[in-house]
């Protein structure tokens, strides 16, 4: 601080001193940061090094970017709920374009975009909703710009790149099978590192944390092998299921309104992706940890997954085949039993030649011996 | 989230609670040795509810209760064995945020931060000295 | 999850096509294979054949009390595994849903930790008839390839199976794909080789019965 002119100082100031000001403790700083290692599996001494990391740390301006999106993940960052210790990383960030959520339109929104990339060249952080169509630039535009063309020029000079949702982390909805606008995966345009935060929607503490995270420690979080934070994204739903235990009995509810269902047992029967979706549901739950699907009695969709749409059906067992795979079961049936008669005749008429030939040398034994 | 919990995760005791104690008791014995400070975050951990209940029954309460505002509600308790001290923290809508065992002389979120005091003694002058000097002279007269 | 959303689609698709194609040019070329005709007149003793043919099925169930202190171990492991097999295969809730649905029938199941206990016990006991195999020498000799495969290919669904449900190695979407591309490798063999003794077990039985009574045998 000691070198600052007095024009950058407001600039320049760190979160500790932005936040005092506006009468933010810092108690709030480490009650945050107890929050995020908790949500985080962070043991619980790292909430002092969070907390002062958080403090010393520029406010951090931040590029929303959305694209073939639904805004439910704008939806899910923004849940409505009484200002409180979660929503204090909207402090922490300057949130400096989001076409839904910013005030400006048309080219005053676009200019807010130039101006915070010009300011923080290098030092901004682009966060990505929604997929990206190559099949057409003019699928999806914003301000007359193509969503390819926006994020390449957005992406140039950003510090990180974090993708929300499944539309931008695998393609979501818009990639379902067949893919009609071409949409494609962030990661795929780019060679910089894409943390993915995956979900439809992401939970939000998912998002939260893991820019808490950037911010306090400058650096991404482990991420696993379709580079999601392991923190939220390490166990299967099914591992931390409260319903797992009727799994492993063999108590399922067999439709959405037997007496299964009604004692809350496994959704296993009747399509829960459970055991193959990697995301923190069953422990951070929604909606400020009151509930997630599989306690509302739903089975998981899998929504989290790569290509989850396309997995053969919400209400399809896993262990059933993904697709008809009895479709072609007529049509084999009667070749097989086609080429097995053939097959059998031909030896039985070769066998009758064979046959008739020796009864034929047989009946003359004279000539043979010629 | 703890306060949420399942119907099924709400009813069996699993004796988790036991194995906690046990750590906590590990946790006082190196602190009164060689000062060394740990925490449990509880929320981490697989608790039922009724888990917790017993946890807080078998902790109890000691000396010092605190009440905090701090971006919504906080309450911080030394339990019944000095030093180890219960932290709960409180989010949107007044539910558990987070939930931690300090083990601990003082648990860092009551300790005044070194930058609060600062901004505090600045403040106290711009807000009570130099914004009403004249009451602050009657009361000297 | 690409992997698994492989076997789950294609490769099962390609594994049952191959399966009930096999399974059909077996029982045709078995039904349309030439027979030398029997003109004998046939024993005084000879019964009705169906009941030579039951009696022949039930007679093997057990060995002849001259060979049993030889064959008791075989005998008794090879009903282990083909029991547990059975259990396996028919009475996890996850194979019964993958039955019903191709073939819309449903039936009752056993819990999950019953069948894990049972597939331990079917694991043993199909490395034990491998061992038997491998260690007799006589049985060395006669073993084919189609021996070995056969025992391959029951084994690893098994294993894979196993190690799916327990989670050990790699995440379970990646194991239920090896699983499942394990059954279809299976399902493409049976009907080729000596597993083909799952639909014919019985008729090859009746068959023998049927001969042996006509010849006078008592059964």
């Amino acid at each position: 601080m000691a070198d600052n002119t007095l024009q950058n100082n407001k600039a320049n100031q760190t979160l500790g001193e932005m936040l005092a000001e506006r009468g933010v403790s810092r108690r709030s700083f480490l009650k945050f940061a107890s929050y995020t290692a908790s949500i985080m599996a962070l043991p619980a001494t790292a909430a002092t090094a969070i907390a002062d990391g958080l403090a010393k740390a520029r406010r951090q301006s931040v590029i929303w970017l959305s694209f073939q999106e639904c805004t439910g993940c704008t939806e899910s960052i923004t849940r409505a709920s009484s200002p409180s210790i979660e929503d204090l990383i909207f402090d922490f960030i300057s949130l400096d374009y989001h076409h839904t959520l910013q005030n400006a339109s048309g080219h005053a929104a676009e200019a807010a975009r130039e101006q915070a990339m010009e300011e923080n060249k290098g030092e901004y952080l682009v966060v990505v909703d929604g997929s990206i169509p190559l099949a057409n630039p003019g699928y999806s535009t914003i301000a007359g710009i193509s969503n390819r063309q926006m994020f390449e020029d957005t992406v140039a000079h950003a510090k990180a790149i974090i993708a929300v949702g499944s539309c931008a982390t695998f393609g979501g909805i818009p990639a379902a099978n067949p893919n009609p606008t071409g949409a494609v995966a962030v990661s795929e345009l780019t060679d910089k590192p894409v943390i993915n935060i995956s979900g439809c929607p992401p939970i939000p503490e998912a998002m939260t944390g893991t820019i808490a995270y950037l911010l306090s420690f400058a650096d991404i979080p482990e991420l696993d092998h379709l580079g999601r934070p392991k923190a939220f994204f390490g166990e299967a739903i099914h591992d931390r299921c409260y319903r797992r235990p009727f799994y492993e009995k063999g108590m399922f509810a067999k439709s959405f309104d037997d007496e299964g269902a009604r004692q809350g047992w496994c959704l296993y029967e009747v399509g829960c992706k459970g055991p193959v979706t990697y995301n923190a549901c069953a422990t951070l739950k929604w909606n400020g940890g009151v509930s997630f699907p599989i306690q509302s009695g739903h089975g998981c969709l899998g929504c989290s997954e790569p290509g989850f749409w396309d997995l053969g059906g919400f209400y399809k067992p896993l262990s059933t085949a993904k697709d008809d795979a009895l479709k072609y079961a007529a049509g084999a049936a009667v070749a097989g039993a086609a080429i097995g008669a053939a097959s059998a005749v031909a030896v039985r008429s070769k066998r009758d030649k064979v046959m008739k030939a020796a009864a034929a040398a047989a009946a003359t034994p004279a000539e043979e011996t010629k | 989230m703890h306060s949420n919990g399942a119907p099924c995760q709400t009813e069996n005791i699993t004796g988790m609670a036991r194995s906690i104690v046990a750590e906590v008791a590990r946790m006082l014995e190196s602190l009164a040795t060689d000062g060394t400070t740990s925490s449990i975050d509880l929320r981490s951990l697989p608790l039922t509810e009724a888990d917790r209940q017993q946890l807080e029954e078998l902790l109890g309460r000691g000396e010092v209760t605190a009440e905090l505002e701090v971006s919504g509600r906080s309450s911080v308790w030394e339990t019944a064995y000095a030093g180890a001290w219960w932290i709960r923290h409180r989010g949107a809508g007044d539910k558990i945020s987070s939930e931690e065992i300090a083990v601990c002389p003082v648990p860092g979120i009551l300790v005044t931060h070194a930058a609060d005091i600062e901004a505090a003694a600045l403040r106290i002058k711009q807000e009570i000295l130099e914004n009403h000097p004249s009451q602050a002279e009657a009361t000297n007269g | 999850m690409e992997l698994l959303e492989f076997a789950r689609g294609p490769a099962l698709t390609f594994a049952i096509t191959v399966f009930i194609a096999g399974i059909f040019f077996r029982i045709a070329s078995l039904v349309f294979m030439w027979r030398s005709k029997d003109s004998s007149q046939g024993s005084r003793r000879e019964r009705p054949v169906v009941i030579a043919a039951l009696k022949e099925i039930a007679r093997r169930m057990w060995p002849l009390s001259a060979y049993k202190e030889r064959t008791l171990f075989t005998l008794i492991n090879g009903y282990v595994f083909h029991i547990g097999l059975a259990i396996i295969v028919f009475l996890l809730l996850p194979h019964i849903l993958f039955f019903q649905d191709l073939t819309g029938l449903y039936w009752g199941h056993l819990p999950n930790n019953v069948i894990y206990a049972v597939s331990i016990v079917t694991l043993i006991s199909l490395i034990a008839a491998l061992v038997m195999r491998m260690s007799n020498p006589a049985q060395r000799i006669i073993s084919t390839f189609d021996d070995y495969f056969s025992w391959f290919v029951t084994f690893l669904p098994v294993l894979t199976g196993i190690i799916a449900t327990t989670h050990l190695g790699a995440r379970y979407e990646t194991l239920l794909a090896l699983h499942i591309l394990s059954v279809a490798l299976l399902l493409v063999y049976l009907p080729f080789g000596k597993l083909m003794h799952f639909f014919l077990v019985f008729v090859t039985r009746s068959q023998t019965g049927a001969h042996l009574n006509h010849r006078g045998a008592q059964l």
